[in-house]
Parts: C-alpha cells; structure tokens; sequence
C-alpha cells in the first residue's frame, strides 16, 4: 500500500461538529482532518453518524441544523462560492430519490452543471468527459436506457459516473458499492486509487469492511463521535475497529492484505 | 241661566265639528297619499333611470329590436306591448307561450352565444348583472341593459325602467301596468276567506330545505295574502333551514315548488307534522312554480295560484 | 452521442408538428361557433360575420390555445418541481383561489356594496387572479418557504380545501350566485376578447422565458435533493421563481377560462410519451401541447352540439383522460410482455 506524501493542508477539516435534527443529537463535537491526495474511508456500525459527517462535510446540512467549523482546502466551507465548491467537491448520496425515467447519459450528463454556463448546451468536451466516466464504470453498454429498465448495480455504476464526472477535486461518497457484485467492487476500489495517484482525494463511507482497509487512512465512529481517525495500517486504528465492532471481528493480513475476518 | 245639562244645540255643534274633523282628516289623509305617492312615484321615477350598474336606461332612440337574456324582463317587455320588438330571447323565457317557436333561443342568461347575439344586430340586450357575458357584449360594441327584479319594489321600479327605455309614458306604460298588478294582487287577497286569515305558511323553493323568507318575493305576496311565514323575517330571502326548525314552526300549509321535497320523500321527522297528515300540502307543476317563483309582471298570476292553494288546503280557524 | 441528438431532433420534429397543428386548429376555430360556416363566407360583404369572426372566433381561438399553453407549462413546472407526476398547476391552491376570487366578485356585483368599487372595476377576471396568487401566497406562508416540498404539498392541499369551504359558505349564503358559479368551474372561453388575448400572450411570453431559463434548477432536481443542491445549484431562490411563474401562469389562464381540468396534468405526459428531452424543450413542449390540447377540446365543445356549447372542462377531461388511459393500459401490456 503505497501511501503518498501527505499535503500540508487537509482536504477536508471539521472543527467541534454538533449536528442536530430537531430535538436529536446526531453528531457531538465531531473533528476530523481527512488529509489531501489521500483515499479515506469511514466506517462504524449502524447510527454511528458516518453519512450525516459527510453530508456535513459536504455542506448539506440546513444551516441552522450544525455549528462549528468545516474547511475545505483551508477555506471555510461558507465562503466558498457555490458553484466553485460544486467543481472542487463532487458528492455521491445513499438511496438518493433519482428520477427514474432519465437515461444513463442524461444522468451523467447532469454531473457537468457545475461546468456549464448558465444556459449553455454541453460541450464536446462534456460530451467527451461524460463518455470516459461512463467507460470507467463500464456502464457505456446502457447510456441510452431509462434507470426504471437497469438493474441495481448497473444503476449505481450510473450514478458513480455522475460522481465523477463533475471531475472535482474531492470526492465525498456515500455506500458506493451498494448492490455492486464483487467484481465490479474491486474495479471501483481501483478506479478510486487511480483517482488518488491522479491527485484528487477520495472519502467515502463503507460497510465492506476489507475494502475499507485497503484506504489510505481511516475515520472509525462510534455513536455520532469519532473513535479514533488515523492511518488505516496502524495496529491501533485495527483495534479500534474491532472495539467498536464489539469484537465480533478480527483483523488479519493474509496474502500482504488486511482483511477483516468473522470473530 | 240655561239649564246645565247636554243640550242638542251643544250635541249639534259637537257632532258637525266631528263631521268637520273627519273630513278634514280625509283630505289630509288624501292629500298625504297624494303627495306621498307623487313623491314616492317620484321615487321610483327616478331610481328607474339607472339600470344595476348605475348606467342610465334611456337611448336616444327607443329600440326596434331587443334582445331579451332573463324571463322576467322579456315578461316585462311583453307586458307593456313591445313583444314585438324582441328578435331573440333566452331558452327559460316561456312566456308568453309561444316565444319560443317564434324567436331564436339564445342558449342561457349566463351561457348565451355571443355570436348569435351579435348576429342578430340588436338595439339593446336586457340581462342580469350577475352574468360576465355583460363585459363581453359591451366590449362588442352591443347596449346592454342590466336589470334583475327580486322584490315588489324592484318589480315596480324594473317596470318603469322598461318602460323608459321603450318611450312609454308612465301613465300610459309602466304605472297602468303597475296599477293593474296591484289590483290583481288584491283581488287574489280578497279571495283568501277571514277565516284563514294568520295561517302559517311554509313555502320550500328547493330540496335543501331551502325555505322562502318574508323578504322574498313569495313572502312578499304571502304577506298580502294575509297569512305568515314560518320563516323569521330577519333571516334573508332564501334561507336553508335545519328540517327541524320546519318541525317545531308547525306550519298550517306547505306550499312546494317544483324542485323541492316530495311527500313521498318528506325529511326524517316530518310524517307527524300535521300538515303532511292532513294532505295540507300544495305541490305546484314546473309551470305554476315558476310562475310563483318569478318576480315579474305576473305577480297578478302568482297570487291568484297562492290564493287558491290557500283557499283550498289553508284550515279554516273556528270564528 | 448519436442517440442523444436524435431526442433533440425528435423534439424539434414534435414542436414543427404542434404549431403546424396549431395553425390548421386556429383555421377551424375561426369557422366553427353558433352561426356556422356562413358567417365566414359571407365576410367580405357583411359587416356583422366580420364581426363574429374577427372579434369573436378568433380571439376566443387564440384565447383558447393561450389557455392551454399557460396551464401546460405550469403543469409541466409543477411535475418538475414536486418531481411527482401527479402534481397539477393547482396543487398549490391557486383553483380554489381563483374560484373564491370570481365568486367575491359576483357577490359583490349583485349587492353593489359601497366603497367597494375598485374591487368592481377589477371585475370578475381581476379579483380571479387576485384570489390565485393569494392563495398560492397563503400557501407558501403556510409552508414556511419553498424548501420543503412535501410540506408545501399539504398546505397547497389545506388551503385549497379550507378556500373551497369559504366560497362554499358564500354560495349558501347569496344562492344567486350558484348558476355562473357552476359555469366558471366548468370552463368556457366565451369571455375572451382581445384585451384577453393580448393579457395572455404577455404573461405566457413572462412565463415561458422564466420557466426555459430556470429548467436547469428541474433538471438537477431529477437527482434528488441533495445531489441538486451538492452540484451548486441555488435552489431556494429558484424554486421561488418557478413556483412565480406557476402561479402567474395558472391564475392568468383560470381567470380568462374559469378552471379547466386535466390539461395541466395530461400535456407533460403526452410529451414524455413522444420524447425524452430535459426540461428546457419539454417546458415548452407541454406548453405546445397544452395549447393544442385545449384548442382542440373547445373546437369540439363549440361544434359537435352547435349552436350549444358543451363546457370545455368535460372535453378535456374526456380527450386528456382517454388518451392517457390508453397510453396507461399499452404501457402496462408491454411491461407484462417483458415480464
């Protein structure tokens, strides 16, 4: 695991995060620094508050629901304009209501707005952009067929093209390998170090555990607080894992890789 | 001295000052309907120039040819001999009788065909202001005339405003008429035997119960006719009643129009009201009903059948 | 990418077919009404046919196609915008409004209350309008802004049942009202003149650029929320604009024909039937459609009972209706046949 030199400034830094809704704490004083050019993955059990961290650090958050601080690239995430956080930050939900009568180019399509002038059509280069982001999920086949007609994998192959077709620099990812066959989750774990070696900076938030730890670095979360954040080869983010998974796993390398086994 | 006791000379003297005072009061009492009249003839003459919008009624020339889009206008201008001058009425117009196979029907008053109006190339269109078609006509470059009697007065004051509008002077047209009515109406009111004189009367317009209120016309010539209405006067003219109101009033009569509650079909309750266990209970025809119902010049018409309905159906109160 | 361009092209080809359909529809509409076809022979030497047609079938035709060009862009904004294909331009109260609105006017017109003039001048086209942005107004204040769509589903469907009650309220209490109350809500273009017309191609020219130049904000709703708002797209401010234009639109056309059904709903569907483009063309194709749509149903309510008229609403409902029944039953015979 090739771990490449950590920039100096963070790509994403979040500053004593209190996320409610309504009358419910969902994060408590949350701070994590996920470093630049670096795949990061967030894992925890159920409720542990791993998607509402990322929504947070993406923005999405009513305003009123969080206070505290969230960076982006050292900037505060407020004062960025919005359309230039949209080119610099690309963002992939879980189970989001996606209308089911576009086609897949369409939808991937969609992921060049923050590109686009206001009432511009898309241009070649778009065209050419959405065509290579379709190619690298192998979701080319399909381009013309509504999401109703396609599969759960294919479907989600479709929205991780929309993802990265907005080509930011940081990409925040939700559950990407929902309904993805075995296969087709080793392709994105290698399309997602690919996109690191290139110099974008990958966070996503995972239930597979084995692929989690093959990430470059490792938020582990427990009940809407952070356990413990760190390189993911260190021998104590492994043992916050298997705290916080009640050890009911153990951490094991086998064959150079460390895999997560059934305790 | 003359004896102190009442003398016929005193006697004499006191009964011609009674004489005299009667009379006088009989010419003051003339003399005040003279003036009142002539001042509320007056009154009518002149709210009888504006039609519902306030627009004057008058044309510079009387109008050959009228378009006529309510019933009770198109009566009005028949009754003051100008039936002549209509070219095209509305489909509820149905009297005088044959109006229909004789003139265009120019669909409703709220839904004409605006083409066939404009078609037909006439002086004036009467209607009811209610109807938005009266913008649309104006904005054809028709004269329109909006006019809708509700009450007596209104019946009176619509029938001067025809009247003006066909040239006719008052004393010739619209006040003859209006005395004609009157005395109609008071002959039907003669009719009506003492004895039923005070019976309480519940007229139902349409299912609901929808009631006539003494404000209504209807209630207006029940009054003449000397009997009550169940309905309290402070309610408005068409009141929808709870059945049970109808239930505690008692009326004597039920009089019913043509769209409202059949005996067979009496509201829940209503078999032990006396007046449906004694058949008092006038059901009128489409025809007679819109007689009734319709404010119009034959009001004449609609006390006579209201009169009868009373004469036959009413209970007679024991002297 | 060939395939993609051939939905734009299938889209151009549809919009060419619409206004070519327009064109032979305006051409019938003019000699279609009570009169027949002479008032159209007979033109050039009379005076009145010139009358009936130029001043009444035209603009009645044109005021009709307006009509439905307004009511399917709305439709198609709301569709976009509460991303439910069931959503109507009345989901957000603006039917009961502009019936509330008419039924004040009528009420006040028959008791010529005192000191309320202005609202008579407004007369009943007027005060229909003011009653549909209130109500979309009272909506929104209800809803607590424009970011909640579901809420403001359910206030539109409050406030459009608590309005309807009030104007019920009024019908008990002036029945005179009842009759022309029964004809605004079953539809007719027999009001419209020119004035009308020319009011209705300003707000459609208003409505159809806004809606055109806001479809990016529609487009990026199909993603869902929060995709919408991660890809930078301002959604407050522009949910804001579409639901203006909604609302203008809607209340323009209900005050000129009364409330017409179905054609809101059923335009965006026939065009996503035909073709599958992102909002920008299908906004204004379901505009096209719509117009076309009620063009047609008043063409048929004007001829096939000459010289009555059938009210516009029952054909609409029928044409719109049947068709989408039909699309409905082959859609879902195709589905059974794919297994």
């Amino acid at each position: 695991m090739v771990r490449s030199a950590t920039h100096t400034v963070p790509a994403l830094h979040a500053q004593g995060l209190h996320v409610h809704m309504g009358s419910h704490q969902l994060l408590h004083g949350v701070s994590v620094q996920l470093p630049a050019q670096q795949w990061t993955a967030i894992v925890g059990p159920n409720g542990a508050g791993k998607s509402t961290l990322l929504r947070a650090l993406a923005g999405l958050h009513p305003r009123k629901g969080w206070r505290g601080q969230v960076d982006l690239l050292g900037q505060p995430l407020g004062d960025w304009p919005a359309k230039a956080r949209a080119r610099t930050l690309s963002w992939m939900g879980q189970n989001e209501a996606v209308s089911q009568e576009l086609c897949s180019y369409d939808v991937v399509m969609l992921g060049r707005l923050p590109h686009q002038a206001w009432l511009a059509p898309p241009s070649a280069q778009d065209h050419a952009i959405v065509k290579a982001c379709l190619h690298t999920t192998q979701a080319w086949d399909w381009r013309h067929r509504p999401l109703a007609e396609l599969s759960g994998g294919e479907r989600q192959r479709v929205l991780l093209a929309r993802a990265l077709a907005v080509q930011a620099q940081v990409l925040l990812m939700d559950e990407p390998l929902a309904n993805l066959d075995p296969p087709h989750q080793s392709e994105w774990m290698d399309t997602a170090k690919a996109l690191v070696a290139q110099g974008h900076t990958v966070v996503s938030v995972l239930h597979e555990l084995s692929i989690a730890l093959q990430s470059d670095h490792m938020v582990v979360m427990q009940m809407g607080a952070v356990l413990h954040q760190g390189a993911t080869d260190d021998a104590a983010t492994h043992a916050a894992l298997e705290v916080v998974f009640d050890r009911r796993i153990r951490i094991r390398q086998i064959e150079g890789m460390w895999m997560a086994l059934p305790g | 001295m003359q004896p102190r006791h009442f003398d016929g000379g005193r006697l004499a003297a006191a009964i011609e000052m009674i004489q005299r005072l009667r009379e006088g009061c009989a010419w003051a009492a003339l003399l005040w309907a003279l003036v009142a009249g002539a001042v509320h003839a007056a009154d009518v003459t002149l709210t009888a120039q504006k039609d519902d919008r306030g627009r004057p009624v008058a044309m510079a020339q009387p109008p050959q040819r009228i378009v006529s889009l309510l019933p009770s206008l198109t009566e009005t201008v028949c009754a003051l001999g100008a039936c002549d001058k209509l070219v095209g009425v509305d489909r509820y117009s149905n009297w005088p009788k044959n109006l229909h196979a004789t003139l265009p029907v120019l669909g409703g008053g709220m839904d004409p065909h605006v083409e066939a109006i404009v078609a037909l190339k006439p002086d004036v269109v009467l209607l009811s202001n209610a109807s938005r078609v009266v913008e649309r006509l104006e904005a054809l470059g028709l004269r329109t005339v909006t006019l809708e009697p509700r009450t007596q007065a209104d019946v009176h004051r619509v029938l001067h405003s025809i009247g003006l509008l066909l040239g006719l002077p008052p004393e010739q047209g619209a006040e003859r008429e209006w005395q004609r009515l009157q005395a109609g109406v008071e002959a039907a009111a003669q009719s009506v035997p003492t004895a039923v004189h005070g019976a309480r009367v519940y007229f139902e317009v349409s299912r609901g119960p929808y009631a006539a209120g003494p404000s209504s016309f209807i209630g207006e010539l029940l009054t003449r006719m000397h009997v009550g209405n169940v309905v309290p006067a402070d309610r408005g003219p068409f009141p929808r009643l709870n059945p049970e109101f109808i239930l505690r009033a008692r009326p004597d009569v039920i009089l019913m129009g043509n769209h409202s509650m059949q005996l067979a079909h009496a509201y829940p309750g209503w078999a032990t009201l006396d007046a449906v266990k004694h058949q008092r209970v006038c059901a009128f025809n489409a025809e007679d009903s819109t007689t009734v119902v319709r404010p119009g010049p034959r009001m004449d018409e609609a006390a006579r059948i209201i009169a009868r309905c009373l004469v036959e159906k009413a209970p007679r109160r024991a002297p | 990418m060939s395939n993609v361009s051939k939905a734009v092209v299938r889209s151009r080809w549809l919009a060419v077919v619409l206004l070519a359909a327009t064109a032979v529809l305006v051409v019938l509409g003019a000699c279609v009404g009570s009169t027949g076809w002479e008032s159209v022979w007979r033109m050039r030497s009379d005076p009145v046919a010139q009358q009936i047609v130029w001043d009444i079938r035209f603009p009645r035709t044109l005021g009709a196609w307006l009509a439905g060009a307004l009511l399917g862009l709305a439709g198609a904004v709301a569709q976009g915008l509460f991303r439910n294909p069931l959503a109507d331009p009345y989901l957000l109260g603006s039917a009961s409004g502009a019936a509330l609105g008419g039924a004040a006017a009528m009420v006040l017109s028959g008791t010529a209350a005192i000191g309320m003039e202005w609202m008579q001048r407004l007369g009943m086209t007027g005060m229909a309008f003011a009653g549909a942005a209130l109500a979309v107004l009272l909506t929104l204040t209800l809803a607590q802004g424009v970011q909640n769509s579901l809420r403001m589903l359910l206030a539109g469907v409050v406030v459009g049942v608590v309005l309807g009650a009030v104007r019920d309220m009024l019908e008990l209490r002036y029945p005179d009202i009842l009759q022309p109350m029964k004809a605004f809500s079953l539809g007719s273009t027999a009001f419209i003149g020119w004035p009308a017309c020319l009011l209705m191609v300003t707000a459609w020219t208003v409505c159809a650029l806004a809606a055109w130049s806001l479809a990016r904000v529609l487009d990026g709703l199909t993603l869902g929320e929060s995709t919408a708002a991660s890809l930078g797209l301002p959604l407050g401010p522009m949910r804001a604009g579409l639901i203006a234009v909604m609302a203008l639109a809607t209340g323009t056309a209900v005050a000129q024909t009364g409330l017409i059904a179905f054609v809101g709903l059923a335009a965006p569907h026939l065009v996503r039937s035909i073709v599958s483009v992102g909002h920008a063309r299908s906004t204004l194709l379901s505009s096209l459609m719509g117009g076309v749509v009620l063009l047609t149903a008043d063409i048929l309510a004007r001829w096939l009972m000459a010289p009555e008229e059938l009210p516009v609403g029952v054909l609409t409902a029928l044409l719109g209706g049947s068709y989408l029944l039909w699309l409905m039953h082959r859609g879902h015979a195709v589905r059974q046949a794919r297994g």
